[in-house]
């Protein structure tokens, strides 16, 4: 379309580009220029070249919490994208009350993370907890923790939460992927005698190829910024166990005042996050999309 | 064809109906599961302390809505809620106005530097918070800006924009190029015509964009928790980890508190699981 005057266009942008400009390209490319110095946030700044990534590298707490941060990609891979498929798979084949079904598994997404978590610690609080008190009404009382406090289980406590909340999340893209299959494709399969199981396996996933990709893209770009539940729920600990590279490098700036460091480390988190984007947005031929809190 | 099929396998033998059954009760189960932690929270928040540890299943002795109460006055959870609104409203509305205007731009003019603007844009989808949010405290706190709902709403809007821009600019590129000539011809300027005919047209997907930055900005909590430390500013997020803090030991309160934040967000899938649903799916697919 042609304008009537030359300059419209860009005023009809500017106030977008100004606000984006304003708080989102400016401090990337400040918190790139911090990474290069040694700074406390208000006395004076110090060059140090590639110091900040060479220290980052051979931190072990930062190393660690890559190492944690990936573990808990692979469980929450398993607990949110695939029972999510299962769950999707499952719900498409019900004919009747499927609506009450997503509305009580999805409802934990409406919710803020941080309720999620305050929630959850109680369900593991050890003293009058729900989990540990329905083991012992099972009998099962051996196998009382303390969920949180345990390095051994704290990492996979706070997995199964993210699992509770974005199981449904990802059911309800995967059900409305399901919905749009024709349903003479389904038909002709179990004509030939395909069983249930079958179809889901050998059809319908297949079909949605896109949406699982999408949907795994989303659980792990997600999963390298999560910061909510941990930050809640356990801030790092036990001896760190739960320590992830957004709760370290949040200690790391606003507790212990290491400006430079902090953004090193931040950066080249962004650089993981990034990299990880485009190899789907090529692999998928389609827009990667932000994070989801 | 299709309709006689599905007919026969859904009125077929009973042998084939058991698994459907199965299945039924299966995920029934699984609804029950997935809901109890949120009936466990909402039957402590009626409960003593001393109730809460010797008889965590047992229902309680009264329903009694005074801790709530408490909760929503004494614990300020009503001026949370209220900051919420606020902040989430007016990120909203600056999104929603912001974007529609990008991707207006967008999607109706050639101009010079157009991709290059795009791709800047662009690079919002991609850039996670932790890119700039150390540099964006520096500057909200050079600027004096922390402690102000500014602190929150700029950078809401600033990383609500690019994903709003982005489809709200497949909406109009769906729209006839004939419907803004004949607005052309008809003599309508370029701000008329944004007013008259791209903002009422777009209303579906505003609506859709409007559902899933109004569910981030309400959930939004690491940004919230670095800028605003005045109590009376705060957000549910923070608000709550504040509360949380306060009542340390006080159970029923905190039980009260959460319920009173998740019944609401309960009712309101229940009317908009539709949209929601939509706004949620279009958000991440997209």
């Amino acid at each position: 379309m042609k304008s009537k005057w030359a300059l419209a266009p860009y005023l009809f942008l500017a106030p977008a580009l100004l606000v984006f400009g304003f708080a989102v390209l400016l401090p990337v490319a400040m918190t790139v220029g911090y990474s290069f110095t040694e700074w406390n946030g208000y006395g004076e700044m110090i060059f140090v070249g590639f110091e900040n990534y060479i220290t980052a590298i051979g931190d072990t707490v930062f190393r660690d919490s890559f190492v944690h941060v990936l573990i808990y990609i692979v469980v929450t891979l398993v607990l949110e994208v695939a029972v999510g498929l299962v769950l999707a798979g499952l719900v498409s084949g019900v004919k009747r009350g499927s609506l009450w079904f997503r509305v009580a598994i999805f409802t934990p997404v409406m919710l803020p993370m941080v309720v999620v978590a305050v929630l959850w610690a109680f369900v593991y609080n050890a003293d009058f907890g729900l989990l540990n008190a329905a083991l012992e009404a099972f009998g099962l009382a051996e196998l009382q923790r303390v969920w949180l406090g345990d390095t051994s289980t704290a990492l996979l406590a706070i997995s199964v939460v993210s699992g509770w909340v974005y199981a449904g999340f990802y059911m309800t893209i995967f059900y409305a992927a399901f919905s749009q299959i024709p349903t003479d494709v389904v038909e002709a399969a179990r004509l030939d005698g395909a069983g249930e199981a079958r179809i889901f396996r050998s059809v319908k996933v297949p079909m949605i190829r896109s949406a699982v990709i999408v949907a795994v893209l989303l659980c792990v770009t997600g999963g390298f910024q999560s910061f909510d539940l941990f930050y809640v729920m356990t801030n790092g600990g036990p001896y760190g166990a739960t320590e992830i590279p957004t709760t370290y490098l949040v200690r790391t700036v606003f507790s212990f005042g290491n400006v430079g460091y902090g953004s090193a480390m931040a950066v080249l988190l962004t650089g993981v996050i990034v990299a990880i984007g485009l190899v789907f947005v090529r692999l998928n031929g389609r827009n990667g999309k932000r994070d989801r809190a | 064809m299709s309709a006689t099929l599905r007919d026969m396998s859904t009125e077929g033998s009973l042998l084939r109906r058991i698994p459907a059954i199965l299945v039924t009760l299966g995920l029934v189960v699984i609804a029950v599961v997935f809901f109890f932690p949120m009936v466990w929270m909402v039957l402590s928040s009626f409960k003593s302390n001393a109730e809460i540890f010797s008889s965590p299943f047992a229902l309680p002795t009264g329903i009694d809505f005074s801790r709530w109460v408490e909760a929503w006055d004494v614990g300020h959870i009503g001026q949370y809620a209220l900051n919420s609104v606020i902040v989430t409203g007016s990120s909203v509305f600056a999104i929603l106005l912001l974007g529609v205007g990008a991707a207006f731009a967008f999607s109706r003019y050639r101009f010079p530097g157009r991709s290059l603007l795009m791709g800047l844009l662009a690079l919002g989808l991609l850039l996670p918070l932790q890119s700039y949010f150390i540099a964006q405290a520096t500057m909200f706190t050079d600027l004096a800006i922390t402690d102000t709902r500014w602190a929150l709403i700029v950078p809401y809007t600033a990383m609500g924009l690019p994903l709003a821009v982005y489809l709200l600019k497949v909406y109009l590129d769906a729209l006839p190029d004939e419907l803004f000539e004949a607005a052309r011809i008809d003599g309508a300027g370029d701000l008329r015509m944004f007013w008259s005919l791209v903002v009422p047209l777009l209303r579906p997907g505003l609506a859709t964009v409007a559902i899933f930055s109004a569910l981030s900005c309400w959930n939004e909590f690491l940004l919230a928790l670095l800028y605003i430390q005045d109590d009376a500013l705060k957000t549910i997020p923070t608000g709550l980890l504040a509360f949380s803090s306060r009542y340390v030991t006080d159970y029923g309160l905190l039980f009260s508190a959460l319920s009173i934040i998740t019944l609401p967000m309960i009712v309101i899938y229940i009317v908009f699981n539709k949209q929601i649903v939509e706004g949620i799916t279009a958000g991440s697919l997209k």
